[in-house]
Order: structure tokens, then C-alpha cells, then sequence
């Protein structure tokens, strides 16, 4: 049902809740995929980033400052949030059962994945992943973490 | 019948000699087996005459650096580095032989990572009263919620909500430190090449050779488990170097300990044709070596593998002994005859040779001493056993050179000492060049006598270069008399040390005081810290515009309340966890005194490093200068920064080693006096005095020039060979010197110093062809003096021939 096109670009919109704010916060941004394992969540506004996954190695530049690159070998809880991201978009049901219980739910043309994490360092964090689409389209994301701040994202082809 | 009788007196008259070398040879391998053999330079040094010096020399034996092995891995795809890399660190970890492995884990462990959270606000530079005002705190919760908008989220809410000054990341940065290496998948790599970087350090002290070798082996061993295909295992530091160095003088030790033998015995077989003579002659050489060794051995508790070479070439000079008395005995003679013949040179000659290398024995210099007994022990020994042992063997053997032959040739060549004038030009040529130059080029450098190749001292600049370790060698040692102490006093230099880095004279220092505050100043943090209730108020102005909830910061004011009762962190309170190991080397008590060296990174001018630090107020001549520290003056900066000396190892070594060269040349003139001394009386004739030593000086002169016009920088090495020269140019000299003798005497004393000569040519020019420059250094001097002290010996000790009628010997006479 996903996974079948080898560079998909796409807009998001964001919005995360914090227990320590008052309000939500929200963004603006694209999304860019390549086959097998290239991610990059550019965002726009209010503040620029640019999150790039290549393989195990992500690096995160913030409003122009120093790229941070990191190993998501040695840190699962980001990992987990990366592999639910990339696994529907490579198609790949191997490596999302790898790392998470996946239910499926709904029809090609609604669907909806329920993804819990496996790895007990993750799941100290993580509670949830719901990602719901259309045929090769995902459209939602919601992570739920396990203070109860959730990160909810809506994707435009 | 007849056949079997010959068989059987040939045996009788070759028993004893196999005999006596059965049981050398069984001598010298029983040494062999127990001596220890040392092959560390730093072994060569002296212990030091002041405390700074002693100090000075301690670090380069046993300080922390000596013990860190740099690792490099590459030639393959980064992720099969990557993996190659992980597997090492995984069995160097768990072979229990090192105390840090570093190459890419967190570099901060969970339980490190506890502590630190915990203690954050007393060990963060960044805990001032000014942290927490209003607008302070107003700026800090923009900044950590524009960390909240970002995909850094996760760590926002994970330690910035706990800690909006930032506190523990401040504090995480100075264990951590600034780094330019970048992580792949696990690893450490190159900041611009792929190359996969490991930094481990041995439990075992860099001079403990047995845990060196477990150590490498473990490495090795690491390496060869990890399935490397084609990758390539790159080691370097002091240890490795020590390893390498070994190795390298081993394998040269072995292949001229076994060419020069063979290259000898060929030369002693096309002039005598008799293996007999040949096991005869080996008789006083391998007892010599024998006996030195053990020796050195008792006397040192240890041999040093540059005087065991050494003496394994020394052969090439005591094997003269042997040869001279074979060579010089006519067939039938007794043994009486012979040693009365040749006896007076003979004896002068061990004499004066012996007196030359006791100037090395008295140069106060260990590895300098050692060579000097192991040669001075080693002749006098080949000089006896010749001398008593070896007349009975060789007259129960009948050995005795081939028939000598015609002497018509030696007219002809004695004849050239008509033009021994002309002898004198390359002396004067020589003489006047380098008094022209001003003498020989000394050399200064302790590292160009460094048995360690330059390309592995490259590969340590490069990995130590990329992994940002600190420099060996480039230290700042602070003591005082306890941690506290010490550390107080390295928290005056750090302005010191952050103005030397913005100036780039340095890359950064490692040391106590940025991982470990002192208690003093970390009382002044907690008292900086405001009331829980008046930073509750504070939290509440600053986040007025800003979206956070009143109860977000909760977990912080705890902190600060918690933090206000907290007693300092010690280092008594990090022993046993990963921070201990990390900041033991750097804190340590040592003889009554507590130690900090600061490690600095990055010292590409250790000269203008000096005057900056000593503009600082750190003592940089500290050899010279060293005063204990005074505790009388803890406290001031002032007085801390005197308690604060900068060694750059490299420059003191050299300073105390140029000492002590310059005390052994000193000696070497001394031992010439004593050597003119035994000349006078041993040789009556002032005439004679004057040509054999002549002949030495002149041998002597026109080798440093020689070697000087060759480029060579003359060290301690070369002083070692020049002595070596001495004692063959006085054997040459003072049996060319014997008076009236027949001719058939003087062809037996020429062809046998040829061979001498040949022998000596043969090992030491073996030796030049060395890899361990030590070795390759005494081979090139003694090989170019030895021809120069056989011209010279020659020309100018013999006696000129009668122009008229030739003289045949019939007075013999000696004296």
C-alpha cells in the first residue's frame, strides 16, 4: 500500500503541544524522500532547520548555526522516530516490525498504522506513532510521547 | 694405519681448542638467557641532578602521556571502518588492559552523566549571581523555546525545561571538549580523511615493557578478530615507538650479529685456511662478549640492547687480539716466544685502549657508562684469554698463518713512507677546514638520536593531530601540597591558558581544574546561587511574553535548592567511576606532593609558547631555575603561577643531555692524557710517542671532518665510536712502531693488521647499513676511521726504511 515511488516531495504542517507551554507550537515546512533511506524535513517558518537522514547518520542544522551530526545507531529513541517516518515511505513493513508492533487498519485508499516501539530505551519516551494515508500518500503523523507532549503533522503532496 | 694415527693427532691438537670454545659458547648463551635486556632510549638517560630535571625525566619514563596508544584504522568504505573500529574498541575493552578506550560510544557514560546532572550548578563555569536575574533568565527561555520549535526538541524538554541556564552542558563541555573529530556510525573518523580513530590508554606505565608487549599483542589481536580484509592497523605513542624501536634494533642486532660473523670468518679463512685457527680466534671474542654482558649486567641490573649491539660489533675490535697473536707466531714456536715477540705492543696496546673507554665509564652519563664497561670489560677479557688461554691452545694446535713467502713486496710498499710527508696534507686539510668552520656541528636534538624512524614519529604527529590528543612532552606541571592546592593553583592559569589558545599558540590544554573544580570555587557557585522562593519570583518575570506554564520549571528550582546544601564534589568522590580514570592522570600525589600536569594540544612553537607562558608568570627554564613549592604562598595568583613550570620534554631532554655530552668530551680528553701518560712510559722514546699518537689524532681529525663534510651533526654516539677508533688506531699504530725488526716480522705485522683492518672494515661498514641510527652513526665513524687510522698508523708509526742498504733483523730488540 505504500512505498512505491522512488522520490516523493512533499509540504507539512506542524504542530507540537509542550506540558510546559500554554500553546502549541507550529510550523511550516517540506519534506523530501529518495530511495532507500535519504529523508530531509526542511522547515520554513517561524524558524528555519534543516533535518537530514541518510542512512543511520542524522545531522540537524538549526537557524543556520553548526550542523550536529549524529549516530542513530547509538541512540534508539531518535532512531525509532526516524525508522516510523522512513519505513512507510520505503515501503519497508521488514524494518518497522524491527523496531515497533505494527497494527494496520482501514482500506488501500484509508489506512492507518499504529506503531508502538520495541526497544525498551525508546519506549521509555515514545508511546505511540499513528500514521494514517491514502494509497502511496501518507497524509498524518502523530507521535505521542510518554510525558503526554504529542507532535502532530499534516502532509500536502 | 697411517691415515687413522694422523686422524688421531689431528683431534689431539684440536681438542683443547673446540674444547675452550665449547665452553665460551656455552658461556655466553647461558648470559645470554638471563640477562634483561632494556631497549628504551630513556633508559640511555641519566636519573637528572636537580629535582626539576628528575622530574623532567620521570614524565618521559612513566608520566600518563606514556602510556597512550593512538589508533588509526583505514583502506576500506567507511562503514566497514566504522565496524572494524566498534569490533576493536569492543576487545580492547574487554581484554581488561586498558584503562580508557575511546573511539566513538557516548563519549559520556549514564552513570558519569548522573553525577554530573546532579552537581551541575556547583561544576559549571557558567554559575554566577548574574545566571540568575530576570533578564538573564528571559533570555534563556528564548533561546530553549526556539530549542523547543526545533527537531532538538526531545533534549529541550529532556534537560532544558531542568536547566534553563544550561548549566549541565556548559559543564558536560569541559569533560567532553572541544573536538574536531566527526562520528560514523558508532566511530570516530579523521575530521578530513577517512580514517577510523581509536585512543586507548594501557593500565601498564609506557616503560613496563612485559604489560607494552600484552598490550600490542591485545591490539594486534583485537585487530586480526574483526575480520579487517584489507584495512590497515596504524599505531602510535610512546609505547608503540618503544615497541618498534625494539623490534627494529633487534632485527638489525640479528642480521649483523650473523653477516659480520660470516663476513669474518671468510676473511680469517682466505688468510689462515684452517678452521681450526678461525674457532681459536672466536675463543677470547665470544668469552669477551660473555663476560661484558654479564658484567654490565650485575653492575646495572639490566643491558641495554644499543650495548648489546654495540658490543656484538665490538668483535670487530677484540677479535684484533686473537689475530695479532696467531699472526705474528712463526710455525714450531713456543708460546714464551711469541708473547715475548709481540708482548710490549700488546700490552700497550689493551692498556691504552682500556684507559681511552674508562672516560665513559666515569661520564656520570647511564647509557654512556654501560657502553663503556661493556667494551672496556669486553677488550680486557679478549686480551687475557688471548693473552693466557689462547698461547697453549694454538702451540698444541701448531696454527700459524700460511707460510709467509717471499717479502720481496714489502720493499715496495715501505717505500711509501718516503712520501709520508705528503701523509700530512688531509691532516692539515682537515684541521684547518673545520677551524675554519669553527669546529664539527654538534648535534642538539635529543629526537634526531631517537632510535624511532621518522615516519613513525609523522604518523604520531598526524594521529595526534586528528584525534586533538595533548602533545608528549608539552607539559605545564603545577604541584602543591594536596588536590585542593593544586587545583586552586591551575584555576589561576586558566585565563592564562584561554589567552594563549585565542592567540593560537595553543589548541586547548587538558588538565584537573576544568574537569574538577576546586572546593573553594565551587563553594563561591553555591553561594551564588539565590533563594528557591526568590528564583520562583524571578522565573515568573521572565517568562512574561513567553508561552510557558508557571509550574514548567519546577524541576529546575529543585535543583537549586538541592544544590544550595550540596558539599563539593571531590576527587576522593570519583574514584571508581569513568571520571576517576579520566582525571587520575591528570591529579595524582607523588613523593609527599600532589601533581597536575597540564597537558597542552596543538604546541607548534614551544619557543614563543615559552615566552608567552613566562610572561604569564609560569617558570619556563625550569631546570634551571626549579624552586619547590612554597606553601606558604597558596593563594595569590601570583604565587600559584610560580609553582607552575612549563616543560617542553623535547628541549629539556636535549639541555640535560647536551650536559652531560659535554661532561663525556670533556672526560674523552682526560682519558687522552692518561693514554699519553702510558704511551710515555710504555714507549721511552718521546719520537715514537709523538708518531703513534700522531697517527691516533690524525685518524681522529680527518674522520669528524669526514663526517662533518658528509653532513652528519656529531652527538654522544659518535664520542662512542671515536673511542672505538682510538683503541684500533693505537693497536695499528704501536705494532707498526715496534722497533728493528726483521722483515719477514714486518710482513707478518702488515698482512696481520690488514686483516685487522679488514675485519673491522667488514662489521662496522655492516653496521652503517643499519635502520636504528644509533647504530648506523657508530658504523659509519668507526668504519671511516678505522681506514684513516691504518693509512696513518702506516705512515707515520713505522720507521721510515733506509734509503741505502735494506736492513735485515738480526737484533731484535724491544721497548
Amino acid at each position: 500500500m505504500m512505498g512505491s515511488v522512488a522520490e516523493r516531495r512533499a509540504t507539512f504542517h506542524e504542530e507540537r503541544r509542550f506540558a510546559a507551554l500554554t500553546e502549541p507550537l507550529e510550523s511550516t515546512g517540506h519534506l523530501l524522500y529518495r530511495r532507500p533511506d535519504h529523508l530531509e524535513k526542511i522547515t520554513d517558518a517561524p524558524q528555519a532547520e534543516r533535518l537530514v537522514v541518510d542512512g543511520d547518520r542524522l545531522s540537524l542544522t538549526v537557524a543556520g548555526g553548526p550542523t550536529h551530526v549524529t549516530d542513530l545507531a547509538a541512540q534508539p529513541e531518535l532512531r525509532a522516530l526516524v525508522d516510523a517516518m522512513r519505513g512507510p515511505l520505503a515501503g519497508d513493513t521488514a524494518a518497522l516490525e524491527r523496531a515497533f508492533k505494527v497494527a494496520v487498519r482501514g482500506t488501500k485508499a484509508a489506512w492507518r498504522l499504529d506503531l508502538t516501539p520495541i526497544d525498551p530505551r525508546a519506549a521509555k519516551l515514545l508511546i505511540e506513532v499513528r500514521i494514517s494515508g491514502s494509497g502511496p500518500t501518507m497524509r498524518e503523523v502523530l507521535l505521542v510521547q510518554a510525558n503526554g507532549d504529542t507532535q502532530y503533522m499534516s502532509i500536502e503532496p | 694405519m697411517k691415515r687413522g694415527h694422523q686422524r688421531a693427532v689431528a683431534w689431539r691438537q684440536a681438542a683443547p681448542v673446540l674444547g675452550a670454545l665449547g665452553v665460551a659458547i656455552v658461556l655466553l648463551v647461558g648470559v645470554l638467557s638471563r640477562i634483561e635486556v632494556h631497549t628504551d632510549m630513556l633508559a640511555f638517560l641519566p636519573a637528572g641532578e636537580t629535582p626539576a630535571a628528575r622530574l623532567v625525566l620521570r614524565e618521559a619514563r612513566e608520566g600518563s602521556a606514556t602510556g597512550l596508544i593512538l589508533i588509526g584504522i583505514d583502506g576500506a568504505p567507511v562503514a566497514e571502518l566504522a565496524r572494524i573500529s566498534r569490533s576493536v574498541a569492543g576487545g580492547l575493552t574487554r581484554s581488561g588492559l586498558f584503562a580508557v578506550v575511546a573511539g566513538g560510544q557516548a563519549a559520556i557514560s549514564e552513570q558519569d552523566e548522573a553525577l554530573l546532572f546532579a552537581h551541575r550548578y556547583l561544576l559549571s563555569p557558567t554559575t554566577s549571581e548574574a545566571a540568575f536575574t530576570v533578564p538573564a533568565l528571559h533570555a534563556d527561555l528564548e533561546r530553549l523555546l526556539g530549542q523547543l520549535r526545533s527537531s532538538a526538541a526531545p533534549l529541550a524538554v529532556r534537560y532544558g525545561l531542568r536547566d534553563p541556564p544550561g548549566a549541565f552542558l556548559a559543564a558536560m563541555g569541559s569533560w567532553i571538549g572541544p573536538s574536531r573529530i566527526r562520528t560514523i556510525d558508532g566511530a570516530w573518523f579523521a575530521p578530513d580523511r577517512d580514517r577510523a580513530l581509536l585512543l586507548a590508554r594501557t593500565r601498564a606505565g609506557g616503560m613496563d615493557v612485559p604489560g607494552q608487549e600484552a598490550a600490542s599483542a591485545a591490539i594486534e589481536h583485537a585487530f586480526a578478530t574483526a575480520n579487517p580484509g584489507g584495512a590497515r592497523l596504524l599505531e602510535a605513542g610512546p609505547a608503540v615507538f618503544a615497541r618498534d624501536a625494539a623490534r627494529a634494533m633487534r632485527t638489525d642486532v640479528h642480521r649483523i650479529a650473523i653477516v659480520s660473523t660470516l663476513l669474518v670468518i671468510l676473511l680469517l679463512w682466505w688468510r689462515f685456511r684452517s678452521p681450526l685457527v678461525i674457532a681459536a680466534i672466536a675463543v677470547p671474542v665470544v668469552s669477551s662478549i660473555a663476560v661484558a654482558a654479564l658484567v654490565v649486567q650485575i653492575v646495572f641490573g639490566a643491558v641495554h640492547g644499543v650495548a648489546l649491539g654495540f658490543g656484538v660489533t665490538m668483535l670487530g675490535v677484540s677479535v684484533d687480539y686473537p689475530v695479532l697473536m696467531i699472526g705474528h707466531r712463526k710455525s714450531g714456536e713456543t708460546a714464551a716466544a711469541t708473547r715475548a715477540r709481540i708482548g710490549p705492543a700488546f700490552i700497550l696496546a689493551v692498556i691504552t685502549a682500556t684507559l681511552g673507554l674508562t672516560a665513559m665509564v666515569f661520564s656520570g652519563f647511564p647509557g654512556l657508562s654501560q657502553l663503556g664497561v661493556f667494551s672496556a670489560i669486553g677488550l680486557i677479557t679478549a686480551a687475557m684469554v688471548t693473552w693466557f688461554v689462547l698461547p697453549p691452545l694454538v702451540v698444541a694446535a701448531n696454527l700459524a698463518p700460511v707460510a709467509a713467502g717471499s717479502a720481496a713486496w714489502l720493499g715496495r710498499i715501505e717505500a711509501l713512507r718516503r712520501w709520508r710527508l705528503v701523509g700530512l696534507l688531509p691532516v692539515v686539510l682537515a684541521a684547518g677546514w673545520l677551524a675554519a668552520r669553527g669546529g664539527p656541528a654538534w648535534e642538539d636534538d635529543l629526537e634526531n638520536l631517537s632510535p624511532v624512524p621518522a615516519a613513525s614519529r609523522a604518523l604520531d604527529a598526524e594521529l595526534r593531530g586528528e584525534l586533538g590528543a595533548p602533545d608528549v612532552g608539552q607539559l605545564v606541571v603545577v604541584q602543591g601540597e594536596d588536590d585542593q592546592a593544586v587545583l586552586r593553583r591551575q584555576e589561576a592559569l586558566i585565563p592564562l591558558l584561554d589567552h594563549l589558545k585565542a592567540e593560537g599558540l595553543i589548541d586547548g590544554a587538558d588538565l584537573a581544574a576544568r574537569l574538577l573544580p576546586s572546593a573553594t570555587t565551587q563553594e563561591a557557585r553555591r553561594a551564588a546561587l539565590p533563594d528557591p522562593d526568590v528564583l520562583a519570583e524571578r522565573l515568573d518575570a521572565a517568562r512574561v511574553g513567553l508561552p510557558f506554564r508557571p509550574t514548567a520549571f519546577g524541576a529546575f528550582v529543585a535543583a537549586v535548592r538541592a544544590s544550595r546544601s550540596m558539599a563539593p564534589l571531590l576527587p576522593a568522590d570519583l574514584s571508581g567511576t569513568p571520571f576517576g580514570a579520566r582525571l587520575t592522570p591528570l591529579l595524582f600525589a607523588r613523593d609527599a606532593a600532589w601533581q597536575g600536569p597540564i597537558a597542552l594540544q596543538g604546541v607548534r612553537n614551544p619557543a614563543r609558547l615559552a615566552v608567552a607562558l613566562a610572561d604569564g608568570g609560569v617558570v619556563t627554564d625550569g631546570v634551571a631555575t626549579h624552586r619547590e613549592a612554597d606553601p606558604g604562598l597558596v593563594g595569590s595568583p601570583a604565587a600559584a603561577r610560580n609553582a607552575a613550570i612549563y616543560v617542553d620534554m623535547r628541549a629539556e631532554l636535549s639541555h640535560i643531555l647536551s650536559g652531560y655530552t659535554a661532561r663525556a668530551w670533556r672526560w674523552l680528553g682526560w682519558s687522552g692524557v692518561l693514554v699519553l701518560a702510558a704511551l710515555a712510559v710504555g714507549l721511552h722514546a718521546p719520537a715514537r710517542v709523538l708518531r703513534v699518537l700522531g697517527s691516533v689524532v690524525a685518524a681522529m681529525l680527518v674522520t669528524v671532518a669526514v663526517l662533518t663534510l658528509l653532513g652528519t651533526r656529531l652527538s654522544l654516539i659518535h664520542l662512542v665510536a671515536l673511542q672505538l677508533v682510538a683503541g684500533v688506531g693505537l693497536d695499528y699504530a704501536l705494532f707498526f712502531a715496534r722497533r728493528q725488526l726483521d722483515a719477514e716480522e714486518r710482513a707478518r705485522t702488515l698482512r696481520t693488521l690488514v686483516t685487522c683492518n679488514a675485519m673491522t672494515l667488514l662489521t662496522f661498514g655492516m653496521l652503517a647499513a643499519c635502520q636504528t641510527p644509533l647504530l648506523r652513526d657508530i658504523g659509519m665513524t668507526v668504519a671511516c676511521g678505522a681506514v684513516s687510522a691504518m693509512g696513518f698508523a702506516f705512515l707515520f708509526a713505522g720507521e721510515r726504511p733506509a734509503t741505502g742498504v735494506p736492513r735485515t733483523g738480526s737484533n731484535e730488540r724491544f721497548g
